[in-house]
């Protein structure tokens, strides 16, 4: 295919996909010029180009439509019900006909003359002139000439002079703003409209972003190990920061020009919900929110069937009919929306109906049904739990089979989808309030964080999304700290028994391994797709930011593992993947609603209850446990000043950290020397206190004062001694905090 | 790693003659010396030490960095049922149908240029693993030769058959 083919076909897809959008929008507002100049446009843009490649079949079939859009345009026809799925009919005709070049460089010999025909059969109801006057205009205007929007009063006012280089659009109501800049950032728009954005946008080859992405990872690997091999060395800490601040833009950037706008796969739903609630007999009314926000492009794709497979799902199983609506005393239109926002370091797209909502006791006897759960123990779940079956691969719960979905092949394909890229999905419904699908992905792909942890000698990286907390039994604590049921180990967290999984043992299953009395066990809790297990390591190394790489696929086929990468030692380590571990394990998601209790019972500990106990330069002082975000060992160059504040800086994010006990200027002498940040959480900023250890975990108990016996502030009895409590409130706020609150909350991707 | 000047010219006279000489690299596996074609051959990485694997088949040697990837490697002396040697490997990065792995010999010694004729296929009397694994010999002046064949090397390839 040639240079110029393929132009065409990249263009006129794109010319498509903006009509459609438009088209969707047409429906309810009829009259808006600009829309239907927009539709033109796409098609007379078509029209022209297949002329000049010739392709006589597109071109008689763009022809027809073109003279269609040219009345509509005029105003001599009202674009209503029909009309429309006339024109998006046009429009699967348009398309059908470029993937046929696409794949076989030729139009095919299909016969498009029955569409042309009810296209034309459309043309009937103007009744008023012969399109000849109107479409003639439109020939005439070249494809430079943008279309303007006819004035009511003169119905065929003549095309404007070509020489305008901007669309005439109306100011007040703008059809799509959201498509109209993605086009402009990463596509030339089709050439008449916007010179401008053509000359600063350039197409690139996904290959080459990948490759990109690729060269940027092993940037960073390189990166790490310098800044390791460099630390002890003062004569290359401005330099190996300089690489670091560069490696970080870079990364950014490369990062940046793979992001699309989630408008990208948001644009196709409205036909969806057009066609489906035709189809379904449903009312819908469809709301759209957070268009602009970006995703990787890699990303975007994979999340497309899953949405187009929760909305189809909202369609059929989730709003009502309009006689059941009203029936129910709600509004006969349901609203569907559709929203996408940025929540920490995830992009979480929402799919939220106000239907039906999911029936929990349909879904149990269905699972029971179904044979995917025991009746028995169907009677034991909680709702939350029951909700969470609809992700069971064979699970479907509408009563008929429809074509629309309901095969059975549903949700547990849109979590796969999600999973695959190392996302969420979470459900939440109300019978007769409606349900909200929640996809949360993560912002990157390649490079996660990760805590790199020691067993069987190795070093494992184990992805902190998934990590939710560590504890450390030292061995002579741990005859009573892990305990057994029947060989199967256990451990009391917070008053509820944690299944344990011994790392050592599920690797090397053959191999004798040291007994947990003679080693520190270090317990990292995870939550993987609803289960959750602690899982023993025998060692922790430093958090790290890695590299994710493949692996081949005779490793991918043993399925603990998700990849592999380089850590800043340039020792290889292997990515374990938590929730195949679990699910090797045995670990069930049984333990979901243990999770939900234990946040719960954390909340209950925010108001005072658990401290960390650290000791700040010789004195024993507490920090609220809930409000510990995580600790920080770093070397004590690492911190810098403003003025005479101490803050650290992560990846260009300051914060504050709080130095009550002198420590760092001790520190500071020596170039080796490592401080120990705890870092909090106050409000909605992060700070930091720079302890001299960190001591323990312990439950504090309220004083009292002597003789009026009311309770005393700032101070908690911890191991029978009383201990102040550090105010974070006291720590001074950095002068831009009010701007950076929110991104603080990306680094923040936690242990807490 | 030495290499030994090979006598192939490709002038004007030799025509017949080079389509008959194979280039072969040659490796060493405790006493006995394997070849493999250099055409397969991408390149010899030197005194590796590949990352265990957990749980892997047999047969895989571990993981080594290559170029900004990660390489799963073969161990022949695993797929010979030789003892594990310790200390530092040598890995050939070999190129096949599903991608690239690394092989991991005791040593890898110098290329020879060897002639058609001189190859015998695989004796009858190898052990039926051996006869999958091997393509023949070359009578070498002092020595044979046995030849690997990467393609029957590939890990995946390994994993289905076993």
């Amino acid at each position: 295919m040639d240079e110029l083919t393929r132009e065409f076909l990249i263009e006129s897809q794109e010319g498509l996909d903006r009509m459609e959008r438009c088209l969707t929008d047409l429906e309810t507002r009829p009259q808006d010029a600009a829309l239907l100049g927009e539709i033109f446009r796409s098609v007379h843009t078509i029209k022209g180009t297949t002329g000049f490649l010739g392709f006589k079949r597109l071109e008689k079939l763009a022809h027809a439509g073109e003279n269609l859009l040219g009345l509509l345009r005029d105003g001599k026809l009202v674009a209503d019900r029909p009309l429309i799925t006339g024109l998006l009919q046009l429009l699967d005709g348009l398309r059908s006909i470029l993937k046929t070049i696409e794949t076989e460089a030729s139009e095919g010999d299909g016969e498009d003359s029955r569409l042309i025909e009810e296209l034309e059969a459309l043309q009937a109801p103007a009744h008023v002139h012969q399109p000849a006057r109107a479409h003639a205009g439109a020939h005439s205007a070249s494809t430079a000439a943008p279309v303007a929007p006819p004035q009511s009063t003169v119905p065929s006012a003549p095309p404007q002079p070509a020489v305008v280089a901007v669309p005439a659009q109306p100011v007040n109501a703008h059809p799509a703003p959201a498509p109209e800049a993605s086009a402009a950032r990463a596509q030339p728009s089709p050439a008449p409209a916007a010179g401008t954005a053509a000359e600063s946008t350039l197409r690139v080859d996904v290959i080459l972003l990948n490759r990109m992405m690729n060269l940027v990872g092993e940037l960073v690997l390189t990166r790490n190990q310098v800044l390791q091999a460099t630390a002890a060395d003062p004569n290359m800490t401005l330099l190996s920061r300089r690489l670091d601040m560069v490696t970080a833009d870079l990364r950014e950037s490369v990062m940046k020009a793979r992001m699309q706008p989630v408008s990208n796969i948001f644009s196709k739903i409205p036909r969806i919900v057009r066609d489906l609630s035709q189809s379904l007999g449903r009312r819908v009314r469809l709301q759209v929110e957070g268009q602009d926000t970006e995703l990787d492009k890699s990303q975007l794709e994979a999340i497309k069937d899953p949405l187009t497979h929760a909305v189809r799902n909202s369609l059929d199983h989730g709003i009502e009919s309009p006689a059941d609506r009203q029936a129910a005393g709600k509004d006969p239109e349901g609203t569907l929306k559709l929203r996408a926002s940025h929540e920490g370091g995830h992009v979480v797209i929402e799919v939220s109906d106000d239907g039906a909502g999911i029936a929990v006791e349909k879904v149990r006897q269905k699972a029971i049904e179904r044979g995917l759960i025991t009746a028995d123990r169907a009677a034991q779940l909680g709702e939350r739990e029951l909700l969470q079956l609809i992700f069971l691969p064979g699970f479907s719960t509408a009563a008929q089979v429809t074509n629309v979905s309901g095969r059975g092949v549903g949700m547990d394909v849109v979590r796969t989808n999600v999973e695959k890229i190392g996302g969420k999905v979470e459900i939440d419904s109300r019978a007769g309030k409606g349900t909200t699908l929640r996809l949360r992905i993560p912002l990157t792909l390649a490079i996660i964080p990760a805590l790199i942890v020691r067993s069987v000698n190795q070093s494992f990286a184990l992805p902190q999304g998934s990590l939710s907390e560590l504890v450390h039994i030292p061995p002579e604590l741990a005859t009573n700290a892990i305990e057994w049921i029947e060989g199967a180990p256990l451990h009391r967290l917070r008053g509820k028994l944690l299944p344990l999984v011994f790392l050592d043992r599920m690797l090397m299953p053959a191999e004798e391994h040291r007994l947990i009395t003679e080693r520190d066990n270090f317990i990292a809790v995870l939550d993987a797709d609803g289960r959750r297990f602690g899982l023993v390591v025998d060692g922790l190394a430093d958090p790290e930011e890695i590299v994710v790489k493949p692996l081949s696929a005779v490793l991918k086929n043993i399925g603990l593992y998700s990849g592999a990468t380089v850590l800043g030692n340039a020792d290889l380590a292997l990515i374990l993947d938590p929730g195949a571990i679990a699910m090797k394990a045995g670990v069930t998601m049984s333990a979901r609603e243990d999770s939900n209790d234990v946040e719960e019972e954390l909340d209950a500990n925010a108001r005072g209850m658990d401290f960390l106990l650290v000791e700040v330069g010789g004195r024993r002082a507490a920090v609220p446990l809930a409000d510990v975000l995580r600790i920080e060992q770093l070397p004590a160059s690492r911190i810098e000043y403003i003025g005479y504040r101490p803050v650290l800086n992560f990846e260009g994010q300051l914060m504050p950290v709080d130095d009550s006990g002198g420590i760092l200027p001790a520190a500071e002498a020596d170039p080796d020397a490592k401080i120990i940040v705890v870092v909090c959480r106050e409000g909605s900023r992060h700070v930091g206190i720079a302890v001299s250890h960190v001591l323990d975990v312990a439950s504090g108990a309220d004083l009292f004062e002597a003789g009026t016996s009311q309770r005393t502030g700032g101070v908690t009895l911890l191991k029978e001694r009383v201990t102040g409590v550090v105010d974070l409130g006291s720590v001074p706020a950095l002068p831009a905090t009010e701007t950076s609150t929110g991104q603080w909350n990306q680094i923040a991707e936690t242990v807490a | 790693m030495s290499r030994s000047t090979v006598t192939h010219q490709g002038g004007n006279s030799g025509n017949e003659a080079s389509a008959a000489l194979v280039e072969v690299c040659s490796v060493r596996l405790g006493e006995t010396w394997f070849g493999v074609p250099i055409t397969h051959i991408l390149e010899i990485v030197g005194a590796a030490r590949p990352q265990p694997v957990p749980l892997a088949p047999g047969y895989v040697g571990g993981l080594v960095h290559y170029r900004g990837d990660v390489l799963t490697t073969v161990s022949l002396r695993q797929l010979l049922s030789l003892p594990p040697k310790a200390g530092a490997q040598d890995i050939l990065v070999l190129e096949s149908a599903g991608g690239c792995f690394g092989l991991l010999v005791d040593s890898v010694g110098e290329v020879l240029t060897v002639s058609a004729s001189d190859h015998e296929p695989n004796p009858s009397i190898l052990d039926q693993r051996r006869k999958a694994l091997f393509a023949g010999a070359y009578k070498l002046k002092d020595r044979l030769l046995v030849m690997l064949d990467p393609e029957r090397l590939d890990p995946l390839l390994l994993s289905q058959a076993s």
